[in-house]
């Protein structure tokens, strides 16, 4: 749907050099908005609208509130289109399409691990909500730059699940100093029955990755190895959003091993990990 | 009073209002569904085929500048022959006219596509895309010479009796010329203007953002230099135009009609207000009750009196 969404709050999270936002939205969307679930935002108050930038930019979805008709969008003040929407105030009424997308899938059984690299951490926000509720055991596997950021991107939200978290930044400032692939690698490992302990019983998991495309990568060829199912967001420059313009493919592969190209705004976000072509050459 | 009279004669088609949706930005015509009802439009263009299936180019296929977008997609889609499988047949059964958009390599092309896109197949007319600036062959070769763009045309005229657009390309030094040369082929209706060449370089990488390095500039950037087309074609050439370039909003689309375009065409702007065409034909009926014309016919090409 194309709706107003009503600005009523829109804040800094945590340090102000993170340049991380916090903005609800109250509006029709709320209602048929499902986790992993994406809306795309002129940034602009719709009084004031301007053709710079001239697209709307998608957000995930991290909170929705259909009591309250309300969704929550986490962003980065990252380029033109976000620091314009950075200025927008309570009050404001900004054009909203969506929601748009499809989310990550819910494992019937088993654990649900979290592996999310920076600001992929956003859309799990609702995944994790939909998980628990449903009674599933998550995991989160977070990795950032450093402590100063973790914190500022909801880190405290995280704790307050009682889940367990394995954390990784790069600067060593805040849990395991590496890569967030890291930890997933050996936990992977650590599930596994080895010769020592044959008697260990494997968990089964499920893994939803949202991150860099060179983490979603390297997760992706680690659970091919532990022959573990994940799914994972991808991101591409968006036009329509409706699946008309074809700017944002993606290439996978069909079940002949064919590369395909399908659209990251109609058809994903979300895919199977094992069908996304990584290094396409078309 | 009685109430505006929207329809539009167009090639020998009737449109139920003058506002289209452009080719390339509207899919196959159940993308917009839940935000736009096709019975409101005058038409839809779908997006070009050409005879065998194209994957297009690498990604990034879009960088967007000020008050506008390059895109470098390279004619991505489904071939002819999966467009007459899965497609068409959903077609005819879309409650407003159909304009299939062909694009091709080779003359043989075009006409094997025309052959394939009968008369009563749902389809109402064909757009002839001779003006894609983003593939290497073909494209936009075929609608920078004169003597080419002829021929594509009269290929297309000699296999079909359905209307002909002709996509004109805005990349050359004398667009009038075109429009003479593709009346010359046997056009019916002229499309003007397809996307300007451009690029754009990011400051980070030093490097094109386009992965294809140049693209088509789109959006309200480009709708001046497509206004001045309009404007010249419809002063030298006898055959309608459907005008776009760059249209937001009722007041673009009434600009191009004044400019003597018989019909406009929406694609960028979709994007920016997926409802932009319906607030454009209202905006068109408004202006023609507000000042007093009981057809929006009387509009086009008025900007040319005396």
């Amino acid at each position: 749907m194309l709706a107003q969404g009503l600005v009523v709050s829109h804040e800094q999270m945590g340090s102000s050099n993170q340049k991380l936002r916090r903005l609800v939205l109250q509006g029709p969307v709320a209602q048929t908005a499902k986790a992993g679930q994406f809306v795309t935002v002129q940034v602009q108050d719709s009084a004031r609208t301007s053709f710079d930038p001239l697209l709307r930019r998608p957000i995930s979805i991290a909170e929705i509130s259909q009591e309250r008709d309300e969704i929550t969008l986490f962003y980065r003040i990252k380029g033109r289109g976000t620091e314009i929407l950075a200025q927008a105030r309570c009050g404001d009424s900004l054009s909203i399409m969506g929601p748009l997308g499809n989310g990550f899938s819910l494992p019937e059984e088993g654990e649900l691990w979290l592996v999310a690299g920076g600001i992929g951490i956003f859309p799990l926000f609702a995944l994790v909500q939909s998980a628990l509720s449903q009674g599933l055991k998550v995991r989160l596997f977070w990795g950032g730059e450093s402590k100063a950021f973790l914190e500022s991107a909801g880190l405290t939200s995280w704790k307050e699940l009682g889940i367990e978290l394995s954390l990784s930044t790069l600067d060593g400032s805040l849990g395991e100093k590496g890569l967030v692939t890291e930890l997933v690698q050996s936990a992977l490992s650590q599930n596994k029955p080895t010769e020592s302990k044959p008697e260990a019983k494997e968990v089964k998991v499920s893994v939803a990755a949202c991150g860099p495309k060179g983490m979603m990568q390297s997760v992706t060829e680690l659970c091919q190895r532990f022959n573990v199912p994940i799914e994972v967001s991808l991101e591409e420059r968006m036009g329509c959003a409706v699946g008309a313009c074809l700017g944002c493919v993606c290439t996978l592969k069909d079940k002949a091993g064919r590369q395909i190209h399908k659209k990251v705004c109609l058809d994903g976000p979300v895919f199977r990990g094992e069908e996304v072509v990584w290094n396409e050459t078309c | 009073m009685k109430p505006v009279d929207l329809t539009t004669q167009l090639g020998g088609i009737t449109l139920r209002n003058p506002v289209i949706t452009s080719s390339g930005t509207y899919g196959f015509g159940e993308e917009y569904l839940a935000y736009c009802p096709l019975e409101a439009l005058g038409g839809i263009t779908l997006k070009g085929i050409t005879p065998l299936p194209r994957l297009g180019n690498p990604v990034p296929r879009l960088a967007e500048t000020p008050a506008g977008l390059l895109n470098a997609v390279g004619l991505e889609n489904p071939g002819l022959e999966e467009f007459l499988k899965s497609y068409l047949p959903k077609l005819n059964k879309v409650p407003t006219a159909v304009i299939a958009n062909i694009s091709g390599f080779s003359l043989d092309d075009y006409a094997c596509m025309a052959r394939a896109l009968k008369k009563g197949s749902g389809i109402t007319a064909l757009e002839v895309n001779i003006s894609c600036p983003n593939v290497k062959h073909g494209g936009m070769h075929f609608g920078t010479d004169p003597r080419s763009a002829q021929e594509v045309i009269a290929a297309v005229r000699a296999e079909t009796d359905l209307p002909i657009i002709a996509k004109l390309s805005p990349n050359v030094t004398d667009i009038v010329e075109m429009a003479r040369a593709v009346q010359r082929g046997g056009a019916d209706v002229l499309s003007l203007i397809n996307t300007l060449l451009g690029m754009t370089i990011d400051l980070n990488s030093q490097r094109p953002v386009l992965a294809n390095t140049f693209g088509g500039l789109s959006g309200p950037a480009v709708r001046p230099v497509a206004v001045r087309m309009v404007w010249q074609v419809a002063e030298a050439v006898d055959l309608p135009i459907i005008g776009m370039g760059g249209i937001t909003s009722w007041q673009d689309a009434v600009e191009f009609l004044l400019a003597g375009a018989t019909a406009v065409s929406i694609g960028t702007g979709n994007f920016y207000n997926p409802q932009a065409p319906l607030d454009v034909v209202e905006g068109i009926r408004n202006y023609c009750e507000q000042r007093g014309y009981s057809s929006v016919q009387e509009l086009v090409g008025l900007a040319h009196r005396g």
